[in-house]
């Protein structure tokens, strides 16, 4: 038979947002692919280019609408990193919440989201669910429903508003009863099984040279993670491991890469609530906006010539900063922002990943890898 | 939890560090951040474009670093050293296949506290300064790093630095039509809705009115 190309987007339900897989297919078989990106660029990194450093965090938290916390994060400990700001001890656990309940929302997104891409949408419906007392619990944080604005350069908005331990203990045990159910939901469904186990298989060595991080490598067995490797913040006062995987033989397949979430949602539950109990003045105190227990003072001018860069892990990866500061002048504004985004290097590589498989699988495949086209496109 | 501690870190820093400053048009040196809690040591080189090919080949097979996170291209106009600069900055995060026993995968978890040589985790960044050109270009790094094939499209579409021996170059976040030699992060492009004044004298035909010039922003 022969061989042809096919579109598939920028309107498509696998594609998870706005951008085209164009795979060449023999019969039902894919035989090459290539992506094509950019439907959503908006040029976020050219915008910070004439915004102060405090205005930036609001651009990042639109870079991914799933997962708008971690990546305000990951610019504010780059710009920390420039102006050379000491954080004290209460924001930065204040920051580990936030993250890490974040986390949780993403991954419950994506698994929400992963479950009608294969055939299953009743899972959809549970998951949001979930997500939903997350996102109450990030709104008492931030203030606002998805796009937070929560960290400060130096610290953080606010503190933890009163009765929010108590709130965020109950509702993460909930949570982690009812993980339970989704993992039966999941496991026990044949239809589930037979359409993600043996498909998409991935390598870690191979992974990590294509650049692919976070969750998805983890899932191929071996325990890389920044928090761990090169750790920020107060991940390593708590105890914990990275969540790994054991694969099969040929690689991780999209099995593999939907239990490691679970198991990350699991783990970032726990990292909550051991740190709501180690925060330092206890859960329950709560200082005024602006107090110097959960913000430090911060330039607000980097000096020329300085730069700041740092690696961040974001829930579909490693995301990271760098910050060229000052320059000519323009000392309030960064004078060039650079994002990377993990899902832009990872999409080459899942799409890669798929050749050899049936057209049916590429859902599955491209769903699993968790694609989220807000931050590959910026 | 288990981490690398600062001292094997600052050492195995201090190591490639001046490993990579004997080789020709390299300067390095170890710059030790802070990030709240702890010390970073991040190893910063400076290589001449011309011997950016031969480090590279040096860094992925002799220093195992296999890792590359980003490359960003920043265009300096006014600047007096230089008018263009690539900086690459990499991981060595030292991942190996899991090993297989009796066809059972064995889960390789690495013990961040036990570490040491070759396997530590380090960060590292490079700085490559290209003088006024109207064609900067450095050598591809795509073949021994295949993550960083993207990342050179990005930097190419956006900046419009060129990477040599790159396969496939194209345009990856502009729209595939744009016209040659148009790469947005360069600084002679301004943002039209900032300088208002910028604004209304472009070339590309936007016919408003100034209505109100406080409205900056």
């Amino acid at each position: 038979m022969a061989e042809m190309w096919i579109s598939m987007g920028p309107q498509h339900p696998m594609t998870h947002g706005l951008w085209t897989l164009k795979i060449k297919v023999d019969g039902e078989t894919v035989v090459d692919t290539e992506p094509d990106l950019g439907y959503i660029h908006r040029g976020v990194e050219k915008i910070c280019e004439s915004r102060d450093f405090t205005q930036i965090t609001t651009y990042c938290d639109r870079l991914c609408y799933a997962s708008a916390n971690t990546w305000s994060h990951a610019y504010i400990y780059a710009a920390e990193d420039l102006l050379g700001v000491e954080v004290p001890e209460r924001a930065e656990y204040i920051r580990l919440v936030a993250v890490e309940i974040q986390r949780i929302a993403s991954h419950l997104m994506w698994l929400g989201a992963y479950g009608p891409d294969i055939g299953n949408l009743s899972v959809l419906v549970w998951c949001l669910r979930e997500r939903e007392m997350m996102m109450d619990l990030l709104q008492e944080l931030g203030g606002s429903r998805m796009h937070y604005n929560f960290p400060r350069i130096g610290g953080v908005k606010r503190d933890l508003p009163h009765g929010f331990a108590l709130r965020a203990r109950h509702k993460l045990k909930l949570f982690l009863d009812r993980i339970q159910e989704y993992e039966a939901l999941f496991d026990e469904s044949t239809v589930f099984l037979i359409r993600s186990q043996g498909i998409g298989y991935a390598k870690p060595e191979e992974m990590i040279n294509h650049g692919v991080s976070g969750p998805n490598i983890r899932a191929a067995g071996v325990n890389h993670d920044i928090r761990s490797s090169h750790p920020y913040s107060v991940y390593s006062e708590l105890d914990w491991e990275p969540a790994v995987e054991r694969s099969s033989i040929k690689g991780a397949d999209c099995y593999d890469r939907y239990r490691i979430r679970v198991e990350e949602m699991r783990q970032s539950a726990s990292l909550v609530l051991q740190a709501l109990d180690k925060i330092p003045g206890g859960a329950e105190t709560y200082h005024e906006p602006g107090d110097p227990k959960i913000i430090a003072k911060a330039p607000s001018r980097a000096p020329e010539g300085t730069s700041g860069s740092h690696h961040f892990e974001d829930s579909r990866g490693e995301s990271m900063f760098y910050i060229a500061g000052g320059g000519e002048g323009r000392g309030k504004m960064p004078y060039r922002v650079s994002i990377r985004s993990p899902m832009f290097i990872t999409i080459p590589y899942a799409s890669k990943c798929m050749i050899g498989y049936k057209v049916a699988d590429i859902p599955a495949i491209m769903g699993s890898f968790d694609p989220c086209i807000g931050e590959t496109d910026r | 939890m288990r981490k690398v501690s600062e001292k094997v870190q600052l050492e195995a820093a201090e190591k490639l560090a001046s490993s990579l400053n004997k080789m020709d048009g390299v300067e390095s040196s170890v710059d030790v951040r802070t990030n709240g809690t702890q010390n970073r040591p991040i190893v910063n080189a400076s290589v001449s474009p011309e011997n950016w090919g031969e480090v590279a080949k040096q860094l992925k097979e002799k220093y195992l670093v296999d890792h590359c996170s980003m490359i960003t291209g920043i265009h300096w106009p006014e600047s007096s050293d230089k008018k263009w600069e690539v900086i690459y900055h990499f991981l060595r995060t030292g991942i190996r296949d899991p090993i297989i026993e009796n066809g059972l995968v064995i889960p390789n978890i690495v013990d961040f506290s036990k570490v040491k040589g070759k396997d530590v985790p380090l960060e590292i960044q490079i700085s490559i300064k290209i003088g006024d050109t109207r064609t900067p270009s450095v050598p591809s790094v795509q073949n021994l790093w295949v993550g960083a094939d993207w990342n050179e499209k990005e930097t190419w579409d956006l900046v419009g630095i060129d990477f040599e021996g790159h396969e496939g170059m194209r345009r990856v976040l502009n729209p595939h039509e744009s016209p040659v030699g148009f790469h947005p992060l360069q600084k002679q492009h301004k943002l039209r809705y900032h300088g208002f004044e910028e604004m209304y004298d472009d070339a590309q035909g936007f016919m408003r009115k100034p209505v109100d010039s406080s409205r900056v922003k």
